[in-house]
């Protein structure tokens, strides 16, 4: 090798810059935000901005609808993921086209996704119009707040099944047959197969679509701002839109910091769990 | 399920399977449609008139290209070249830090990994807004509020840590002995990179950079925060459009510019499908 690598090792050096700048400063000043006053009066107050978080119902009430909203979206993506992937993974010229189409949404923007179905959903869009046409029901996410939010629900499910789908998809597709057939030869039933075999060796990718799609439905942002815009009235803001509207809006940069600090440690502590419970403490490394 | 039990199958004789084949294509053509219909309505309404955007009709009584005629004046155009060189840059910095950084990853043994892996997780899962608070207060003082190179700088906050991951797992799929082979031939490791280390992971670059692209091109919450006027992206601005409520959206507009968002992400689908999997774990699939 060349005359130990090691001397090469300043090569790390630019990404840890760059690291710095954009993670470590900015989460020093936001913990330095949340004990002060920043931008009105300058003072130290200590953990008044902590302690007003308990009194703050409105915050409770985004943090429980975040975690609703998470809860849902979790439970229904990644089953209808893993049975799209059993329909479609086998290579075929159909399955081919069929899981380039569903693969679409996931590299969409955000914006647009809120875009498409604000225009199915507006009051002469396909969606209220079909069901008051032929299911003689009445749809109005703009005024009705629990439909405003399984509609949100609905998106989600659309925009990122096919995240947990893709993944799926390409974890069958590598998987070993020869257990699978041994075990059918041995005259196992499909469900035996699939419950001994496949979901054993199906748990890495779940486990990481679990983490992964736990933590981007956590800080949902863009779809609610453009299809409600966190209306009606407060009945679909979520964690992110209250901290922006708090921080950006009103300024009060001091108390939306110490949301913004509760956000990412609750954040954090969960994402830790579920990788200690569903690897056994071994990690994600292998 | 629909896994065709090949034994079973001939016992079953034709009748049950071309039940099940007729099944099969039904639901295959439903929720393709479920998929596609959405895409294509917002297609339509970009090329409709205004009269057929507002009784919401699914087939265009005639087409109208006035929304695209709009969308290729200043305002639009300006927001669409942001969009490329926000994009561009973010992918040429993520390679010019990643690609040493990933390189000296991939061949020192170091004994962090396990955590190294954890604390990139906690910059992809940590809420965007959480660092916007301080990027806003941060930039403004150092000049880089609604700039291109503040965006840019911006988006690298999750950018750099999936990009040096993502090279990470295809470098290691590279053997050793090469380096070493090339090290006894005399290479430095310089011209070992241009001449054969570079040729040999190029594929992985295209992915990695594939996916830098994507999220560059996509992001809205960073970009809406951190410009105003100059370094808008396209997808801010059609933000600003869906949330102008005085005098109705313009939804033809609107839908006009979401089909310009996602012309990189179809363009290339064909392609990136073989990677998709590996490009969201980070390769750890």
């Amino acid at each position: 090798m060349w005359k130990s690598l090691e001397k090469y090792g300043a090569l790390v050096v630019p990404a840890i810059l760059v690291i710095i700048f954009v993670v470590l400063l900015p989460f020093i000043a936001v913990i330095n935000y949340s004990f002060q006053t920043p931008y009105s009066g300058d003072q130290f107050v200590g953990f008044l901005h902590y302690r007003s978080l308990f009194k703050d119902e409105r915050l409770q009430d985004v943090f429980t609808r975040n975690l609703l909203f998470t809860t849902i979206a979790l439970l229904t993506e990644i089953p209808l993921g893993l049975g799209l992937a059993y329909c479609f993974y086998k290579p075929s010229k159909t399955s081919t086209i069929t899981s380039m189409i569903i693969a679409i949404p996931a590299l969409l923007p955000g914006v647009t996704i809120g875009l498409i179905w604000r225009l199915m959903i507006r009051s002469t869009g396909p969606i209220p119009v079909f069901l008051r046409n032929y299911l003689n029901y009445i749809f109005e996410p703009f005024i009705n707040p629990s439909q405003a939010f399984w509609i949100l629900i609905a998106v989600d499910i659309w925009h990122w099944t096919s995240l947990s789908f893709i993944i799926f998809a390409s974890a069958l597709a590598g998987l070993d047959p020869t257990p699978t057939l041994s075990a059918r030869t041995e005259g196992a039933t499909r469900w035996q197969i699939f419950r001994f075999i496949e979901v054993p060796s199906l748990k890495f990718p779940l486990i990481f679509i679990t983490l992964i799609r736990f933590m981007d439905s956590f800080k949902i942002y863009d779809e609610p701002t453009v299809i409600t815009g966190g209306g009606p009235g407060l009945a679909t803001e979520f964690l992110s839109m209250y901290i922006k509207r708090l921080g950006l809006d009103q300024w009060q940069l001091g108390y939306a910091s110490a949301i913004s600090m509760i956000y990412l440690f609750v954040v954090l502590i969960a994402c830790f769990i579920l990788i200690q419970l569903m690897t056994k403490g071994r990690g994600l490394s292998s | 399920m629909f896994y065709i039990n090949s034994i079973n199958d001939k016992r079953k004789g034709t009748f049950v399977l071309k039940i099940k084949g007729i099944f099969k294509y039904m639901l295959t053509a439903t929720i393709s449609l479920l998929f596609i219909f959405p895409i294509y309505f917002m297609i339509v309404t970009s090329i409709s008139s205004k009269h057929d955007i507002e009784i919401g009709s699914l087939i265009p009584t005639n087409f109208d290209s006035s929304n695209w005629i709009e969308l290729s004046k200043g305002y639009w155009i300006s927001g669409i070249r942001n969009s490329l060189i926000i994009s561009l840059s973010s992918v040429v910095l993520t390679l010019l830090v990643g690609f040493p950084a990933a390189y000296i990853f991939s061949r020192l043994k170091f004994t962090a990994d396990k955590h190294l892996f954890f604390w990139l997780l906690t910059n992809r899962m940590a809420p965007p807004i959480c660092f916007i608070l301080a990027y806003i207060v941060m930039f403004r003082s150092l000049g880089l509020w609604d700039t291109i190179p503040g965006v840019v700088l911006a988006y690298s906050v999750f950018n750099i840590p999936i990009g040096i991951w993502l090279l990470v797992s295809f470098f290691s799929s590279v053997p050793r002995e090469i380096d070493e082979q090339a090290f006894i031939d005399g290479f430095s490791m310089f011209e070992y990179w241009k001449k054969i280390f570079i040729p040999v992971v190029k594929g992985g670059i295209a992915v990695c950079s594939f996916f830098v692209w994507m999220f560059s091109w996509t992001e809205m919450l960073i970009a809406s925060t951190l410009t105003s006027a100059k370094a808008k992206p396209l997808t801010v601005q059609l933000l600003i459009t869906l949330g102008r409520v005085g005098y109705g959206v313009q939804f033809g507009l609107a839908a006009a510019a979401g089909v310009m968002t996602i012309v990189p992400g179809l363009a290339l689908i064909y392609w990136a499908r073989l990677y998709l999997a590996k490009g969201f774990t980070f390769g750890r699939l």
